[in-house]
């Protein structure tokens, strides 16, 4: 063993023990400064405020209540870019035809099963990051893009062929991505539509009773706060994202037989 | 042991300059792709410790995960080694 070694196992071990502690930690304390600005105090105020919920969203974690309640719109638009960008895509490659048994199986046996053990962990873990956005840190895109890098997994490791038969072709993706970004639409307007059929007043994106427009979303769910919309957003907003993401990776790695059309018809064009 | 956390993200952006620049240097884009995902699995540790798990959460999964198989995919379709 000489002293390169030494120096390189030191160093990782250094590296191991620190981020345990910074793990353990949880957040670090001394680097949250003590005094806040009046902005951050007052969305910490009325984030969840059961005493004042005029001015509250009542839900757990103020990022998600800013993200899609304070700031809804923005968020409502990047969504929109996000599928924009992703038509863009798949129109660029139009006329591309989805084929099974041009490719390979997918990889070694070993990286299969262990795939195997690791995929339930990812599904599971960015359905509940996406459920718990307003309970926890995380929210739809941070879920959504958990379950697309499992998609995007599955199909280079069990190769495109398995996820294509296994039912989530590219067409039905699209779908999925219309439904989850219809969904954000129709939470955004819910409220605006029971005001308009009981006769009150209601704003978009509103979220909980307001000053003058006295209708809400359920802010409990049994014994459970769900943030009145956020959780619907959040859902929506996972489905979006997932589908989204997965169909661009799936529709820029087709193999060369399968664009063939589209390559002939792009020379047509020219 | 309040240094600690300022520790971790100072070895986390040193980590980040290395990577970077052999993502930079690297000729074979393969490597390069490897460099950019550690630059970014850097970046996600600076973002813990200076307290955004929200950010964490997507930056992981987009820039160490699809963005380098994006990448790997068009290594792929066009050419490994820089000329």
């Amino acid at each position: 063993m000489n002293a390169r070694e030494v120096a390189i196992a030191t160093s990782i071990t250094l590296m191991i023990v620190l981020l345990a502690y910074v793990i353990e930690a949880g957040g670090l304390g001394p680097i949250a400064p003590e005094k806040l600005r009046e902005l951050a105090a007052s969305y910490i105020i009325s984030t969840y405020n059961p005493w004042n919920i005029t001015h509250s969203a009542q839900s757990l974690e103020a990022v998600t209540a800013i993200v899609w309640d304070y700031r809804g719109l923005d968020t409502f638009f990047e969504t929109s870019v996000l599928f924009i960008s992703i038509v863009g895509v798949a129109l660029l490659f139009r006329g591309y035809r989805e084929k099974t048994g041009v490719g390979g199986r997918g990889l070694s046996e070993i990286v299969k099963t262990s795939t195997k053990i690791l995929a339930p962990l990812i599904l599971i873990a960015g359905i509940s990051i996406a459920i718990h956005g307003h309970l926890t840190p995380g929210g739809g895109f941070q879920g959504g893009s958990f379950i697309a890098v499992l998609l995007v997994l599955l199909s280079v490791v069990f190769s495109l062929d398995f996820v294509v038969e296994r039912g989530l072709s590219t067409s039905r993706l699209l779908t999925l991505r219309s439904i989850g970004l219809m969904g954000v639409f129709a939470t955004s307007i819910a409220l605006l539509l029971v005001g308009l059929v009981t006769g009150v007043s209601a704003y978009v994106f509103q979220n909980m009773v307001r000053e003058g427009a006295p209708v809400s979303m359920p802010p409990w769910f049994l014994d459970r706060p769900t943030g009145g919309t956020l959780l619907f957003f959040n859902v929506f907003e996972a489905l979006a994202v997932a589908t989204g993401l997965s169909l661009a990776f799936i529709v820029l790695s087709l193999r060369r037989e399968e664009v063939e059309e589209a390559l002939e018809r792009g020379e047509w064009y020219e | 042991m309040e240094l600690v956390p300022v520790a971790i993200a100072a070895l986390s952006a040193l980590l980040s300059v290395v990577a970077t620049y052999l993502a930079v240097r690297s000729r074979d884009m393969l490597s390069a792709a490897v460099f950019s995902a550690a630059q970014s699995t850097a970046y996600a540790l600076i973002y813990y410790v200076l307290m955004a798990p929200d950010i964490v959460l997507v930056y992981v999964p987009v820039s160490v995960g699809i963005l380098p198989a994006v990448t790997v995919l068009l290594i792929k379709k066009t050419e490994r080694y820089e000329r």
